[in-house]
């Protein structure tokens, strides 16, 4: 009788009032920012990720996981301003005021995470730390001081705060924590952290080869410790040193921007963008100047690529950085331009088309290098991550098992801040896209 | 077509009575050269009465822009373009704000966002990662082991490519419009269709914390075809066809000898 109308197909009206009626919903207020997060990936029986249900699962079917292969996040509650990977353990730092500023993960056979306690004997300490767990730094004012920079080597490490100099913890058989080498001393759970303030300027970065440190002070000058057979200490003989001295040789009087080491072998760049080299030349990483095998005088590396901005060394292969955003890469190796480069003593450029580089982003480029033992990596200004390098034990991140011979691009959920890369791990800070 | 003036008859060799000078005796035969009768007009009849026209690639209904199609012996030239897996460029026309079921505007509504908080400098982040695991992708799928040294170099110059069947991959996506709640992308890509690239503004959306619907898929390129080379609806006739087949052909020839090469 007219009272119901049968439905059709809805009107331009109908539409436009069902459109309007409908919610909003809202994800993200207009302050949201971006969050800061790590990733790790690698070899996780030794703790080094940070994840304990990687080595001990917290359900009885489980088993433990050997390798994360891909990138995984590691929850922590401040924000990771520097990490650094040894062999076999890592540090975080953070920038804070708080008490706790720097955790540690991983090996601490030779309390190179410093002392932790057992909760099961309150004397003795863990010898695998399977969790970020706070270093306690013996510091004058430890709500003052910021933790600047961390860095680890084969069993010792490093932690370099902005007023109260140098910390050095861990092993100390060649004399690399800065401190006399006592006979037969026993490294594991031992309490003792070494402070370093004896330096002719403020030091602006610390740096760990396998069993030497490097220390930079503010005007330039390199200071050295620790084993020195391959001549890495640069102090002109072969002997170990246990208190960090001046370095001279070609780099007196130049103002040394950076200093990078890894394995045995060191660079340093100045602030012109020339490269000094000594240590370990026995894969060809100094063959430019020399034949002999071991350098131990800082010498002038010639090479006519541009002016060098950031340097890195690992274990067999060295990479620079220049001011035009080239990579060149030099060693023995995989070094990153196929399987048929395996050495070489000049360095040789990795072509940009394979950071990203192509017509329609010609402004991507490589922002900075990093170096593990026998990996590479490197950051673009866009924020993604490249590896390339022998695949240990899945440390490369890029869910494969295989060495990879060019530059590989990592899938990382995020923009890529900083990565610091170890034997057979990595590390990663990040920060979310939105 | 048919009123085009027509190829001239096929000659044959006919050996032909001569008519002797003195009558009788010996015919003798003389070569000549003579029109086959089966080819005249009237007992053969129009040239063309069927055209086999085939189609390149797929085009949605909802989408629009470059469009190929072979005639006749053009559609063995169609095969062989469908194998150089060359790259199609689309302009992609989104909207923020709303979530659709079959992620374009004309859907049913799923739900309405907020979307003040997008920047250009977000979504250009976020393009940059698509085309980061696309370019991953695309080393993967292309099917060459990565050991070897010509990996390295194909991959140098840019020229790995996947040459059989894969999913859909984006080599290259840029952003060419920024006017909140529209954007416009250009997107290159590879053996996908315009539901992916639907679906494609809709993730976007997604991991901008809001939602997207896509309101425009134009092709504006398909391997060597441009927009330039397509004939608009006005220009269907028998003069243009054939001036835009005699255009192309250089191009599809150099393209085809260069990739199958």
């Amino acid at each position: 009788r007219g009272f119901c109308v049968p439905a059709g197909p809805p009107s331009t009206r109908q539409l436009r009032e069902a459109d309007e009626a409908a919610p909003v919903f809202q994800y993200a207020g207009k302050a949201a920012g971006r969050k800061d997060r790590v990733f790790v990936w690698g070899f996780s029986y030794s703790g080094a990720l940070g994840i304990p249900s990687f080595v001990k699962p917290d359900a009885g079917w489980k088993k433990p996981r050997r390798i994360q292969p891909t990138p995984y996040r590691l929850e922590t509650e401040d924000k990771i301003s520097s990490a650094a990977c040894g062999y076999g353990f890592t540090l975080l730092a953070s920038n804070t005021r708080d008490i706790t500023k720097v955790w540690g993960m991983g090996l601490n056979k030779d309390s190179q995470l410093g002392f932790q306690r057992s909760r099961r004997d309150q004397t003795k300490g863990y010898e695998y730390v399977l969790e970020p767990s706070p270093i306690p730094l013996p510091l004058e004012k430890p709500q003052q001081t910021r933790v600047l920079q961390v860095s680890c080597g084969r069993a010792h490490s490093l932690v370099l705060t902005d007023s109260e100099g140098v910390f050095t913890m861990g092993n100390n058989s060649y004399g690399q924590c800065g401190r006399k080498v006592v006979e037969d001393e026993i490294y594991s759970g031992s309490h003792l952290i070494h402070q370093l303030k004896e330096f002719d300027s403020r030091v602006v970065q610390v740096v760990c080869g396998q069993d030497h440190s490097l220390f930079r002070t503010k005007k330039g000058s390199v200071y050295a410790c620790g084993w020195g057979a391959d001549g890495q200490t640069g102090l002109g003989h072969y002997n170990i040193t246990s208190v960090p001295t001046k370095l001279h040789g070609d780099i007196a009087g130049v103002n040394i921007i950076q200093v990078s080491s890894y394995g045995d072998c060191c660079l340093a760049v100045s602030d012109e963008g020339d490269v000094f080299g000594w240590g370990n030349s026995e894969y060809l990483q100094l063959a430019s100047v020399t034949e002999t095998t071991q350098v131990n005088v800082p010498r002038h590396l010639p090479f006519r690529i541009g002016k060098v901005k950031e340097a890195a060394c690992g274990g067999t292969g060295n990479i620079v950085l220049t001011e035009e955003g080239n990579v060149f890469v030099w060693g023995y190796g995989i070094l990153g331009k196929g399987p048929n480069l395996i050495e070489t003593a000049e360095p040789e450029m990795i072509p940009p088309s394979l950071f990203g580089w192509s017509d329609f982003s010609p402004d991507t480029r490589v922002a900075h290098v990093r170096c593990g033992l026998s990996q590479f990596a490197a950051l673009t200004n866009r924020g993604e991550l490249f590896v390339w390098g022998k695949n240990l034990r899945g440390c490369l991140g890029t869910g494969r098992m295989e060495d990879q011979y060019f530059p590989w691009r990592v899938t990382v959920p995020g923009e890529v801040v900083d990565v610091a890369c170890g034997v057979d791990h990595m590390v990663s800070m990040v920060r979310s896209f939105t | 077509l048919n009123a085009a003036p027509e190829r001239a008859p096929r000659q044959r060799v006919r050996f032909l009575p001569n008519p002797a000078p003195r009558g009788g005796g010996a015919v003798e035969l003389v070569a000549a050269s003579v029109p086959v009768l089966a080819d005249h007009p009237l007992v053969r009849g129009p040239r063309f009465r069927k055209l086999k026209i085939g189609a390149g690639h797929r085009l949605d209904v909802k989408a629009s822009g470059v469009f190929v199609l072979g005639i006749g012996h053009g559609n063995k030239l169609l095969s062989d373009l469908y194998n150089c897996h060359l790259t199609k460029v689309y302009t992609v026309g989104g909207l923020f704000g709303k979530a659709t079921d079959d992620f374009s505007d004309t859907g049913n509504l799923i739900e309405k966002t907020t979307f003040d908080h997008i920047t250009r400098e977000k979504l250009e982040r976020i393009l940059a990662v698509i085309q980061g695991t696309n370019q991953k992708a695309l080393l993967m799928y292309s099917n060459i082991d990565m050991k070897t040294q010509e990996a390295y170099e194909l991959a140098v110059k840019g020229l790995l490519r996947p040459m059989g069947k894969s999913p859909p991959i984006i080599t290259a996506i840029r952003c060419l419009q920024f006017a909140l709640p529209e954007f416009q992308l250009e997107i290159h890509c590879l053996h996908e269709t315009q539901q992916y690239l639907r679906k494609v503004v809709h993730e976007i959306g997604l991991e901008l914390k809001s939602s997207a619907v896509c309101t425009q898929v134009r092709r504006t390129r398909d391997g060597v075809f441009t927009v330039d080379d397509a004939l608009p609806r006005t220009q269907w006739n028998l003069q243009s066809i054939q001036e835009a087949i005699r255009n192309c052909q250089l191009k599809v020839e150099t393209e085809l000898e260069k990739t199958l090469a």
